[in-house]
């Protein structure tokens, strides 16, 4: 493969310590939360499909082909107690990284947390979905489940492109169909769309239970810039031309106020919230988000 | 001591101090295009300063230091009035140069040579190089090693040269032998009050003095002016008779010609020695190299070897029909008792021509058969006697408050060049080591 992992090695390590939960019990989903990864998981029919080279044959309905001599894949829908959404937003300003770390953009931390996501889900059998919010629409990839889809999603993963706004609401309503009650959105963005916070609290306030990661930049935290500079945002190319050390002091009071405010608005309708900047360890907001089930009830500091 | 500049309007070159300024001012006039998603909590109201900002400053300093003084060379650059300096002593070559050095005692004094160019005297005070007077004299003093050159120019302007070239402030003394040579008619009158001394010491004079001994005279005829010849060989042979006669005699005078009938031993000897000193051949016959005086008798233009041979230094006497291409200005040189002329002098190179109006016969020139025709021969020969030159120094001490010469200012380009050429050096190590560690 000649990109990168999209999971390093290190990170890739550490997974083991981490699980996937939903805060809310779940009530009606059948037994155990996690316990639906056997084989004979096909209980509950869900669709017959056409044969695609490439199924096994042990998944051909023979007394169907008998029938009507053509070959049907008996799929059944399994028992998983948990199914996560992964809500990226594939913005313009997901492309934005630090000078001091060329070529590692925020969507660069979205994938990475993306497909560490999917593969704690895939650990742990959980259904698995993608929601790329990006350049006016929404990408939906379908909840699934087994290495298959993961190799899916990991594809749909590389092809990111962080380009566009975000869409308006009309274009979101697919988005509706597929997440379910109950179901685990995990938003990978900066929040600086207003969109996708409001989004957010609606899903939440919808029984959806919601994570956020806000991938923000170390010069966004520190603002190190000095001298003329023409500041570009990329979503709406609108420039400030200003100089950085005139005002720094005032964007960072304003920028940490507003970051505060986000994190109260989403504590108020109960979404886990972490910041995480470029610049620190990838493990970090994964951690706090998903601890493993000793540590699962210390409160978040959030 | 102040400074001037010859060409002013070569400072017009520093306009081109605007040119290093422009290349070392940042060209990045657009601030840096940076993307900032989180713009909406960056504030409007401050606008970038814009700064003129210079890259590499140093840098730019030396090339702003170069491009002046590359400017200031165009100016020409000059120093007026320079201080008198270190005092001069001056030796007049016949002086011990021993014996001054101990009547001026001055460490700083610089030693010259009263001679053309002023060549330094080598050699400390006391060395031993330097031969005392008791055994120096004039012929050993030509051959040592601290003598100044042969002298061809005349002291006094020597001193006039040397007095307008020096600065007004510096001190001059001249150390002198007690008779001075080569002397013109005023007493010199100079921009400065000089030091003169008077050292015990032999004059030394380049002029030629008449030579003691008649030198062998060359006589070329053509056959027409045969009759001449005997006058000539006469005149040849009353030298060389009176010099032997001298020689024999010099406490004696000489006896009166018309009281003997005979001629004395000595002056048998002449006549023989006269054959001797008297070269007379036809005018296709060359002349000897040894050759000094020549009297040529033959009509027409002068042969080339002939003249050759005059322009080399020779002296002649020419026909008054011979033809000489080139006028030149003609000095009477021989006049008879009625006042005629019956000679003009007149130089050709570096010779000397005496130029006869009339043929040397009695018919023509009574002065032939007069008995001082020897001498006034020998007198053409000899050439007209110089003025006198030699009085005692003490009596030609300048004086001072004549006239005084604006000092030539002291160029100074060529060091300033050498500091703009240090500077360009500097400037460029400094150039490409800046870029090596900006590669680096």
């Amino acid at each position: 493969m000649e990109t990168p992992e999209l999971i390093p090695p290190a990170l890739r390590a550490r997974l083991g310590e981490l699980r996937l939960s939903a805060r809310r019990a779940l009530g009606g989903q059948g037994f155990g939360q996690h316990h639906s990864r056997s084989r004979g998981a096909g209980l509950e029919f869900a669709q017959y499909r056409a044969y695609e080279p490439g199924d096994s044959l042990r998944l051909i309905d023979w007394k169907l082909y008998a029938r009507s001599d053509k070959f049907f894949v008996r799929e059944a829908e399994r028992d998983s107690p948990l199914t996560v959404w992964l809500l990226i937003d594939a913005t313009a300003s997901m492309a934005q990284g630090d000078a001091a770390r060329p070529g590692f953009a925020r969507l660069d931390a979205a994938r990475t947390f993306a497909a560490c996501v999917i593969e704690l889900a895939l650990r742990q059998g959980d259904r698995f979905g993608l929601i790329v919010v990006g350049d006016e629409r929404v990408h939906l990839t379908a909840a699934g489940q087994g290495p298959r889809h993961r190799d899916r999603c990991l594809l749909e993963l590389r092809r990111l492109h962080a380009h566009g706004q975000w869409p308006t609401e009309t274009k979101l309503r697919p988005l509706w169909e597929h997440v379910r009650a109950g179901d685990l959105a995990v938003l990978l963005s900066d929040g600086f769309d207003e969109a996708a916070i409001s989004l957010c609290v609606r899903l939440a306030t919808a029984r959806r239970e919601v994570c956020s990661i806000q991938i923000l930049t170390a010069e966004e935290r520190d603002f190190p810039f000095t001298g003329g500079h023409r500041f570009i945002d990329a979503e709406t190319g609108a420039e400030v031309l200003t100089d950085g050390a005139a005002v720094r002091a005032e964007f960072l009071e304003r920028f940490k106020a507003a970051r505060a405010a986000l994190g109260a608005r989403f504590a108020a309708s109960g979404i886990n919230h972490v910041e995480y900047f470029l610049d620190q360890p990838l493990d970090a907001p994964l951690r706090r988000l998903f601890p493993a089930r000793a540590a699962r009830f210390i409160p978040e500091s959030a | 001591m102040s400074l001037g500049l010859l060409l002013p309007i070569g400072l017009a070159a520093l306009a081109a101090l605007l040119l290093p300024v422009l290349l070392h001012l940042e060209r990045r006039t657009e601030p840096r295009a940076t993307p900032f998603a989180a713009l909406r909590w960056l504030s409007m109201q401050s606008r970038p300063q814009r700064r003129v900002r210079l890259e590499e400053l140093w840098l730019l300093l030396l090339r702003l230091l170069l491009v002046a003084a590359v400017a200031l060379v165009f100016a020409r650059p000059v120093l007026f009035g320079s201080e008198g300096g270190r005092a001069w002593a001056l030796v007049a070559p016949g002086v011990d140069v021993a014996q001054a050095r101990t009547q001026f005692r001055d460490p700083n004094a610089r030693w010259h040579w009263l001679a053309p160019e002023f060549p330094e005297i080598d050699g400390a005070g006391s060395a031993p190089s330097i031969p005392s007077a008791a055994q120096a004299q004039a012929q050993s003093k030509l051959q040592d090693q601290s003598s100044p050159p042969p002298e061809s120019q005349p002291v006094l302007s020597l001193l006039r040269e040397i007095d307008a070239s020096l600065p007004a402030k510096t001190a001059l003394t001249v150390f002198v032998p007690a008779q001075l040579d080569g002397l013109d008619g005023e007493r010199p009158r100079l921009g400065r009050d000089i030091e003169w001394r008077i050292v015990p010491g032999t004059a030394v004079s380049a002029r030629a003095t008449p030579a003691a001994v008649a030198p062998a005279l060359v006589v070329r005829h053509t056959a027409d002016r045969a009759a001449s010849v005997r006058y000539l060989r006469a005149a040849a042979i009353a030298w060389h008779a009176s010099e032997a006669a001298r020689m024999a005699a010099p406490m004696t005078a000489p006896p009166a010609r018309a009281s003997r009938l005979k001629p004395l031993p000595h002056e048998r000897d002449a006549t023989s020695a006269g054959d001797r000193q008297v070269d007379i051949a036809s005018s296709a016959q060359p002349i000897p190299a040894t050759a000094r005086w020549l009297v040529w008798l033959a009509p027409g233009e002068l042969p080339a070897p002939v003249r050759r041979w005059v322009e080399a230094g020779g002296t002649a006497v020419l026909d008054e029909r011979s033809v000489l291409a080139d006028s030149m200005p003609l000095v009477a040189a021989w006049r008879d008792a009625d006042g005629r002329v019956l000679a003009n002098y007149a130089t050709l190179g570096g010779g000397r021509v005496i130029r006869l109006t009339r043929p040397l016969l009695p018919a023509a020139n009574a002065d032939v058969l007069d008995a001082q025709f020897p001498a006034r021969l020998r007198a053409l020969f000899d050439g007209p006697s110089p003025p006198p030159q030699r009085a005692l120094a003490a009596a030609i001490r300048p004086l001072a408050g004549g006239r005084t010469y604006a000092q030539a200012p002291q160029p100074l380009d060529p060091w300033l060049a050498m500091f703009a050429a240090g500077l360009f050096v500097l400037e460029r190590w400094f150039a490409s080591s800046a870029r090596r560690r900006r590669a680096a």
